[in-house]
């Protein structure tokens, strides 16, 4: 499939444009070979050329009004980049999409921060549209004093801002057993990344008193599916927050609309929407999702629950199968760039390996490296025609945890966990610079004692 | 009494930590002069506490602690007792009722069947309910995909849950899923008994058979059969440090450590790892298609609505399941026409306290909706 080629880029391109890009390619074509020299000095500029009708032709957007400021009083993006959205599949939907999930274009994504629009959105029982003036927060169990709080009330409390992701602990949870998405949207976009302020529970707690006995905290959410997750003490009383504004404006109602929680580097899932209670008590609750879903089932029987941070993970996200190198020339020099994230720490390192994860060389990390947040990395490479790689990067973080190989994770916790799976990923680059998704590993069989092993290893 | 200072906000879970001998956790307490982070977590990471007015790379400002902020109101009896509908596994907070398996069934059969199958069996998207014997089930959660033709765990309430609260307070809470909140606590007691019943479970002793009735005493004596099975141990003073011990164990959930100057860096893969590629298309059903190009977006045309496609995309769910009357169920239809076809109209736009959700869920305009309304009731007159 030529993911490049869309419905819309067949049918709707007007002739004039069509011909326009063609004119410039022929251009781009024949001034290739004097690109290099001619930028040097006007003394050698290629006269006998006609040139780019893009700079010769004047456009009617350079000609005429735009449009007057007074129109898009919120602004909106450009109508060319239509295609940069979030998308779903059904095979991750019930409920008339209301218990269903939509993912984030990451490799679209540039710098550490993804837009309020394109940030994922799952939901349990559909987006709460919630009016504010409506919605209160209730902090009660073992604490001195319980309290019931207006929006208004709860902005009031001093507020910090901090950049962190949020991740489903399913993100490329379908690919236990192999490769299953040739996306990069769809394998690791369950996640996104954004500066959210509102107030540490802390602080609110300050004043509340938290008895000496409360060792677990419900938080609970106002939507119809009331979605529910026990968080234990240290964590509320360390960074978890209550947020109610995301890049600079308020959230969305698909992030939980006046307020939801939010618990640095842990499960997406423990960061409930549409935030309405708090409960404090001496004993955790077994809340639907984190019993019959969240919990990460091993080969032994039995599973992993209260399975909170999600664990150092980092994916290539320039190439990518939706935007590969099909375009390059033999020679091009280009970036390779990617994002690595903890929610256990700080990322400290990024490798990049050129053969699927056999032999490794260090990449380099780019801009803000922020604790529990998207970190960008990068590595210089010259493309060589025809030449097939598999791309395979590695993050360490400063708890000291490094990604495992496939076969390391699922020696461990088998094939059917769902959740947390952070083993390096792998793209192959094709012959023609085509992009798809594959996995380096071993065939697994098993003991009589049902420990799993690798077929055919000594 | 306990008062909740700083100091105690900043070493309450330390002291913990002390007090039950744990060691791990505390090797690299020692405070730094530095923003590093300094020990152990709950979760096998680090955190970063306030050092020298900042946290990590953050600054904050120091005057928030130890400040009470006097905020809020106390809520009222009522309204705490309106709100507080959770249930845990000693009973807390579960109300007495009782519902027999009879009436789940039939429960089940008129709000549930539509999206989880007969007997709980599943499809649709939503979660199956019961596959068969739970307790011969639940050994199939060992069972591990690893080649083509081998079957895999069997994680339905009554082989994979640990705690039969969970239900109870879920299905009160939570379902059905376009109507919630709708159901007495009898009811809730019905289906659950229902749902023990497909699920060929056992209550001290006594097979939840067809006859078999729920109630408040009998319900707290259910015992899970996979109730052993989650780690780490979550109950009771040693919880939260059984779970940081847990996690201070990189190999208990399949995680590496390494020392960054001793990472592999060459050779890494087992000799035996090959390059696995996707299986046929793979996933590949993506909404909208993939697409990087930049060009204008394609005007939507206004095509004539197709009701029959509307009907199947949005309301055969439930009214081709017996849920609701089908079109051309004359029978059905008849009570509901005798209304009169604005009520018809107003009651599916607005939805009913019977099941219907607000336009049946869908995001179909008003004047769709009707166009939908009327292709039904024209097949059933």
């Amino acid at each position: 499939m030529d993911i490049k080629k869309s419905q819309q880029d067949l049918d709707s391109v007007s002739n004039d444009t069509k011909s326009n890009s063609i004119d410039r390619r022929d251009f781009f074509r024949k001034t290739a070979a004097l690109s290099v020299g001619a930028l040097a000095s006007t003394a050698a500029l290629a006269s006998e050329e006609k040139g780019d009708p893009a700079i010769l032709e004047p456009q009617e957007w350079g000609t005429k009004w735009g449009d007057p400021v007074t129109k898009n009083l919120y602004g909106m993006p450009s109508k060319y980049e239509h295609n940069v959205t979030r998308r779903y599949t059904k095979l991750l939907a019930s409920g008339n999409f209301r218990a269903s999930i939509t993912v984030t274009p990451i490799q679209e994504s540039s710098g550490i921060i993804t837009p309020n629009g394109l940030f994922f959105s799952r939901s349990h029982g559909g987006v709460a549209h919630i009016d504010p003036n409506e919605h209160r927060l209730m902090i009660t169990g073992l604490v001195e004093k319980p309290i019931v709080l207006t929006m208004k009330q709860l902005k009031r409390y001093p507020s910090v801002t901090r950049t962190h992701f949020i991740e489903c602990p399913a993100n490329g949870g379908q690919e236990w057993r192999g490769p299953q998405y040739n996306s990069l949207q769809f394998a690791k976009g369950f996640m996104s990344c954004a500066e959210w302020t509102g107030v540490y529970i802390k602080t609110i707690l300050e004043d509340l008193g938290l008895k000496p006995e409360a060792r677990w905290m419900l938080a609970e959410g106002g939507d119809s599916s009331k979605m529910g997750r026990t968080l234990p003490i240290e964590k509320v009383l360390d960074d978890a927050m209550i947020v109610w504004g995301q890049n600079g404006e308020a959230l969305r109602p698909e992030q939980g609309y006046p307020v939801r929680l939010l618990v640095p580097g842990w499960e997406g899932n423990l960061c409930v929407k549409w935030l309405r209670r708090l409960d404090f008590a001496s004993e955790p609750w077994y809340c639907k999702e984190e019993t019959s879903k969240y919990t990460v089932l091993k080969p032994t029987g039995k599973a992993i629950q209260h399975f909170y941070a999600n664990e150092v993970n980092s994916t290539v996200t320039s190439p990518s199968p939706e935007i590969d190198w099909s375009d390059l020339e033999d020679g091009d020099i280009v970036e390779i760039e990617g994002l690595a994230w903890s929610g256990m720490g700080t990322i400290t390192g990024v490798d990049i390996s050129f053969d699927g994860g056999k032999n490794y060389v260090e990449a380099q990390l780019k801009g803000l490296v922020l604790p529990k947040c998207w970190t960008r990395w990068s590595y210089m490479h010259t493309y060589k025609k025809g030449q097939e790689l598999l791309l395979t990067s590695r993050a360490m973080d400063d708890a000291g945890y490094i990604q495992p190989t496939v076969d390391q994770e699922i020696l461990k916790v088998g094939v059917e966990a769902v959740y947390h799976r952070n083993a390096v990923e792998t793209w192959k680059v094709e012959k023609d610079g085509k992009v798809t998704h594959v996995e380096v590993r071993s065939q697994l069989d098993r003991k009589p004692n049902g420990e799993l092993v690798i077929e055919g290893k000594a | 009494m306990f008062k909740l200072n700083k100091k105690l906000l900043i070493s309450i879970s330390a002291a913990t930590a002390l007090s039950l001998g744990l060691s791990a956790c505390m090797e690299s307490a020692a405070p730094t002069q530095s923003a590093a982070p300094v020990k152990a977590s709950i979760d096998g990471g680090v955190s970063y506490p306030v050092v020298d007015g900042k946290t990590g790379p953050y600054y904050v400002n120091t005057q928030f602690q130890g400040v009470k902020i006097n905020n809020g109101r106390a809520p009222t009896h009522a309204e705490y007792e309106e709100w507080n509908s959770d249930i845990m596994p000693d009973g807390t907070g579960l109300p007495e009722g009782e519902g027999s398996v009879e009436e789940g069934e039939e429960i089940y059969e008129a709000q549930c069947v539509m999206c989880h199958g007969d007997f709980g069996s599943g499809g649709g998207g939503y979660p199956a309910l019961s596959k068969g014997n739970a307790q011969e089930l639940h050994e199939s959660l060992t069972y591990q995909r690893i080649k083509p033709d081998t079957d895999g765990p069997v994680r339905v309430f009554g082989t994979y849950w640990p705690q039969a609260s969970t239900l109870w307070w879920y299905i009160k809470d939570a379902m059905p899923h376009p109507l919630t909140d709708s159901l007495t606590d009898d009811e809730v007691y019905a289906l659950v008994a229902y749902i023990l019943n497909v699920n060929e479970m056992e209550i001290d002793g006594q097979e939840v058979d067809d006859e078999y009735v729920l109630n408040r005493e009998k319900f707290l004596k259910i015992k899970m059969p996979n109730v052993d099975a989650f780690e780490p141990k979550i109950d009771g003073p040693n919880g939260p440090e059984n779970v940081r011990k847990y996690f201070a164990n990189p190999d208990n959930f399949g995680a590496q450590k390494v020392k960054p100057s001793e990472r592999c860096m060459t050779n890494c893969q087992e000799p035996t790892a090959k390059v696995v590629y996707i299986q046929g298309a793979g996933i590949s059903d993506f909404h909208p298609p993939l697409s990087a190009v930049r060009d204008l977006p394609v005007e939507k045309k206004e095509t004539n609505f197709d009701a029959k496609k509307a009907y199947a995309d949005n309301c055969a769910m439930c009214h081709d399941t017996g849920a609701a009357p089908a079109p051309g169920d004359k029978a059905g239809w008849s009570s509901i026409l005798a209304r009169g076809i604005d009520t018809v109209y107003k009651n599916g736009i607005e939805g009913t306290d019977t099941g219907m959700p607000p336009m049946g869920g869908s995001s179909l305009t008003k004047e769709q909706f009707k166009t939908v309304v009327d292709y039904i009731v024209n097949q059933s007159k």
